[in-house]
């Protein structure tokens, strides 16, 4: 399934992108989109994401919950006017028959508060099951998008879980002979306890704060790939103390205040040099 | 005259936008095409308007410039204006001015469409590449058929997978072609099918109001009925509906039935999948409902320490104690204590985390796989009625109490935070539970003290009860300021002023109260802190003094009326025979005390000067 998407998406001259190497809650936090998809430039790309969310865990009892899942993310900036007709083949390209099933695009618009990004999109249903989240990007890191990118992020356990005709995640023939639980399971047991009982909340909290700092030099030094890394590190520790219960409502909401910060002010400096390069060229 | 369609083709636009669109369409036509359209067609992929007698030339139109005796002045800059010469403009009742011809219809509905387009405003829009349109979702084609003659765009679509361009010969074959295509672009059509088959499975329900939305999900109807495994039967009721409706847009069909509406594919196929993600949804409902069974009630209420109830508020561990304590002073019993002690406890509950409108029917559920009486349980579910304008109010007396304490302390925590309602702003839903309070006084019978209730929430609790006694404002704003002790005996006090206004008793009782209040009201900082008997000097204030006496005001409010009206006579002779404004001082002073004392002992009945004569 994942070797028709990149087969099909390569083909649609998206560059292949790989997984990123620090932890994401979303295939959308990866710099490959919320980097590229801002400023003039047009750009293409699709990628497996691992995404980690601590605090979704369920010590891999639960068969549709987990701390550690993928998605297949893909943009397209500019978006073309059959962008969806496009993404619909794609389908087809992964053994959905769009006659016989019942593909349904269900209003959904989609926020993230830390990155201060939004947009308007769907679920795509089909047969009312959420197989893709569909967004057109409006705002990233507080500022509107010049090029209105689209968004494709496959759920890829549920798409499997569709097409296997399987209940549960854990069931999914992963490899001939290998299921997905025979890789994953016994690791979200233990990511859980980690994430819920075992994180050092008080290492966490000022492991936030050092990687705020750094954020902050990286910026005054004009670097920010390095610089959103650290914003990134900041985003997951939180998800961390989160997952602890080592956060209150008011907390909650300053911390996820710090960290939209860090993604605007990243962003802004992102933009200027994407400006700068224009300029030069 | 000929037809005219116009049709904009969308991606999905969401069931509100196509609300949206289906409300302003006429209006954006009537403005661009000056005609209101005979048919409106909308729906997820397509806003259309059909028009069946339109003029085939736009009218001629007039443009008034400058007066005749300012041309030399004006003339110029108007006809540069308007891109004309001035010896073009032409003479019309002392003006100057343009005429401009009318033009074919077919020349300007592109012109037209796009204004159409461009005129909508949605709740929430977007951009989807640089032509500056903000709509809903993008649009992807726009058609407009004069009779036979294309003049915008070349087909429409038909139904997104098993259908592609349509070809509509002529506008008014518009609807039927699109049918032919597997697309039904009658909003009102699509409704009233999906109502017959539901109507033909029979036993349907829609307690969430999913049909609205459920209209503008599909351009083609095919209602199809489906079934879950019977386990999940041991969940809550409620919590299966939820999970099929909330999410899914389910009807339940009782038991292990459901409902749904798709808009397409293989009937069978299809009803295989939706059935699979629904057991999948309860499947996860069971095992979160299961976690928290597991922990059970008691344990849960110990755990609502650690959530906050909003910011300032405290937690829900302090709520709860204050609940405890408003029960008591709202007369609560046994029941309403034990329910208060475990009201929030499903805040802790992860099946409230997953499905919040469920808060309270879980806790009870809870409550009642814990084994605690049926009276503490209903309790516990009942605690946040009345829910909406109008929605019923709790059946027990636990209950009843339990929602007042619930509503007193969500007003009372946001006043003393400051957290006012401001004009259309009321984020914790302070108007509705002073309604919600109100109601369960007036209809509940519950008797709410109003000494309960600091100064600024009871002003605002109080106003509300002005829209919800059926009597003019004026009665319940006298009533107001009586001292009738509670909320319920406020709102009685209007009623019974209002059902009296046409008695003698009543007239005495106003005319006395007006006539003292008129003169001794204005100058009440004269007035001796007590009358002095051995002030009064005439016969007709000491008659007055006596007769004041022996008022009562208490108690049933046709008796207090009929006791007050005695002071009448003796007002009207006290005024016709007393001078108040004596030039002594102190018996000014003494007489002025003894008519606002009139006024006070009657004004226990409410503030008759409220109401207008």
């Amino acid at each position: 399934m994942i070797r028709a998407l990149e087969g099909y998406w390569a083909a649609e001259g998206c560059v292949l992108m790989q997984p990123y190497h620090t932890e994401l809650a979303a295939g959308t936090m990866n710099p490959a989109t919320f980097l590229r998809c801002l400023g003039p430039r047009p750009w293409k790309t699709a990628y497996v994401e691992p995404v980690i969310r601590p605090l979704d865990g369920r010590y891999g009892e639960n068969p549709y919950r987990f701390q550690h899942y993928f998605q297949y993310q893909v943009i397209m900036k500019p978006a073309p006017e059959d962008v969806l007709d496009r993404y619909f083949a794609s389908l087809e390209g992964i053994g959905i028959d769009l006659q016989r099933h019942d593909v349904r695009l269900v209003e959904d618009d989609w926020e993230q508060p830390t990155l201060g990004a939004w947009g308007l999109g769907w679920e795509v249903w089909c047969d009312g099951m959420e197989i893709t989240q569909w967004t057109y990007f409006q705002q990233l890191g507080g500022f509107d998008v010049e090029l209105v990118p689209a968004e494709m992020t496959y759920g890829l356990e549920r798409l499997a879980m569709f097409l296997q005709g399987k209940a549960s995640a854990f069931d999914l023939e992963w490899a001939p002979g290998v299921t997905w639980g025979d890789v994953y399971k016994e690791s979200e047991r233990q990511w859980s306890a980690y994430n819920f009982e075992v994180a050092p909340v008080d290492v966490l909290s000022s492991r936030f704060a050092e990687h705020e700092d750094e954020c902050r030099r990286l910026i005054e030094r004009r670097l920010p790939l390095p610089a959103y890394d650290q914003a990134l590190k900041c985003s997951h520790t939180f998800n961390l103390l989160e997952a602890r219960g080592a956060i209150s409502v008011t907390e909650r909401a300053a911390y996820i205040g710090r960290v939209r910060a860090l993604a605007r002010e990243v962003a802004q400096l992102y933009l200027e040099q994407e400006g700068d390069g224009d300029a030069a060229a | 005259m000929a037809t005219l369609l116009l049709e904009i083709g969308c991606e999905e636009l969401p069931a509100g936008a196509c609300r949206e669109a289906e409300a302003q369409l006429p209006m954006l036509v009537e403005r661009e095409l000056g005609a209101r359209p005979d048919r409106v067609f909308v729906g997820p992929r397509r806003i259309a308007a059909l028009l069946e007698d339109v003029a085939e030339r736009t009218p001629d139109e007039w443009i008034k410039g400058p007066p005749e005796h300012l041309a030399e002045k004006a003339a110029a800059g108007f006809a540069k204006k308007h891109r004309v010469e001035v010896e073009e403009l032409e003479r019309r009742d002392g003006f100057l001015g343009i005429e401009r011809p009318g033009r074919p219809l077919a020349e300007v509905v592109a012109e037209r469409l796009d204004a159409v387009v461009r005129g909508f405003s949605f709740a929430k829009s977007m951009r989807w590449d640089d032509h500056g349109i903000r709509f809903s979702r993008p649009v992807r084609w726009t058609l407009a058929k004069l009779d036979g003659e294309t003049v915008v765009g070349e087909s429409s679509f038909g139904h997104r997978f098993t259908e592609g361009a349509v070809a509509i010969p002529t506008a008014g074959e518009y609807a039927e072609r699109l049918r032919a295509a597997g697309v039904e672009p009658d909003a009102a059509e699509r409704r009233s099918r999906i109502v017959s088959g539901l109507d033909a499975i029979g036993g349907w329900g829609d307690p969430a109001g999913v049909l609205e939305e459920v209209v503008y999900l599909v351009e083609s109807v095919n209602v199809l009925e489906g079934t879950f495994a019977e386990r999940f039967l041991q969940l809550p009721e409620r919590v299966v509906v939820t999970a099929m409706q909330s999410h899914q847009r389910y009807f339940p069909l009782g038991d292990n039935r459901f409902a749904f509406v798709s808009n397409g594919g293989d009937p069978d196929t299809v009803r295989t999948g939706n059935e699979a993600v629904l057991e999948g949804r309860l499947d996860d409902a069971s095992f979160t409902f299961e976690r928290d069974v597991t922990q059970g009630i008691d344990r849960l209420a110990e755990r609502v320490g650690s959530i906050t109830f909003f910011a300032g508020a405290g937690t829900f561990a302090d709520k709860t104690e204050r609940l405890r304590g408003l029960v008591g002073r709202l007369g609560g019993g046994e029941a309403s204590l034990e329910a208060a002690r475990l009201a929030k406890a499903d805040q802790a509950s992860e099946l409230v985390r997953e499905f919040p409108d469920l808060e309270g029917h879980i806790g009870a559920e809870y409550a009642r796989l814990a084994g605690y009486p049926e009276a503490v349980c209903s309790a516990i579910g009942e605690q946040y009625l009345p829910d909406a304008a109008g929605g019923p109010l709790p059946q027990t007396e636990a209950g009843k109490v339990l929602a007042a304490t619930d509503k007193l302390d969500t007003l009372d925590v946001s006043f003393s935070l400051g957290n006012r309602p401001t004009g259309s702003r009321d984020p914790y839903g302070l108007r509705r539970a002073a309604i919600g309070l109100c109601r369960l006084a007036v209809e509940g019978g519950l008797t709410i003290p109003r000494d309960l209730l600091a100064d600024d929430v009871r002003e605002f609790v109080e106003e509300r009860l002005e829209g919800l006694v059926d009597v003019p404002v004026e009665y319940v704003r006298a009533a107001r300021a009586s001292t009738a002790p509670d909320l319920a005996g406020v709102a009685q006090l209007a009623e019974t002023l209002y059902a009296e206004r046409e008695t003698p008793e009543f007239d005495g009782v106003y005319t006395a109260y007006d006539r003292a209040n008129r003169l001794a009201g204005r100058a009440a900082e004269e007035a001796a802190a007590e009358v002095d008997r051995s002030l009064l000097r005439e016969d007709a204030e000491r008659a007055l003094a006596e007769a004041l006496t022996a008022v009562s005001i208490h108690g049933d409010v046709r008796k207090a009326l009929a006791s007050g009206a005695t002071l009448a006579p003796f007002v009207e002779r006290f005024f016709d025979e007393v001078l108040v404004m004596d030039e002594d001082e102190t018996v000014r002073a003494n007489r002025l005390r003894l008519l606002l004392d009139v006024r006070d002992t009657l004004g226990r009945l409410g503030d008759f000067s409220q109401i207008p004569r």
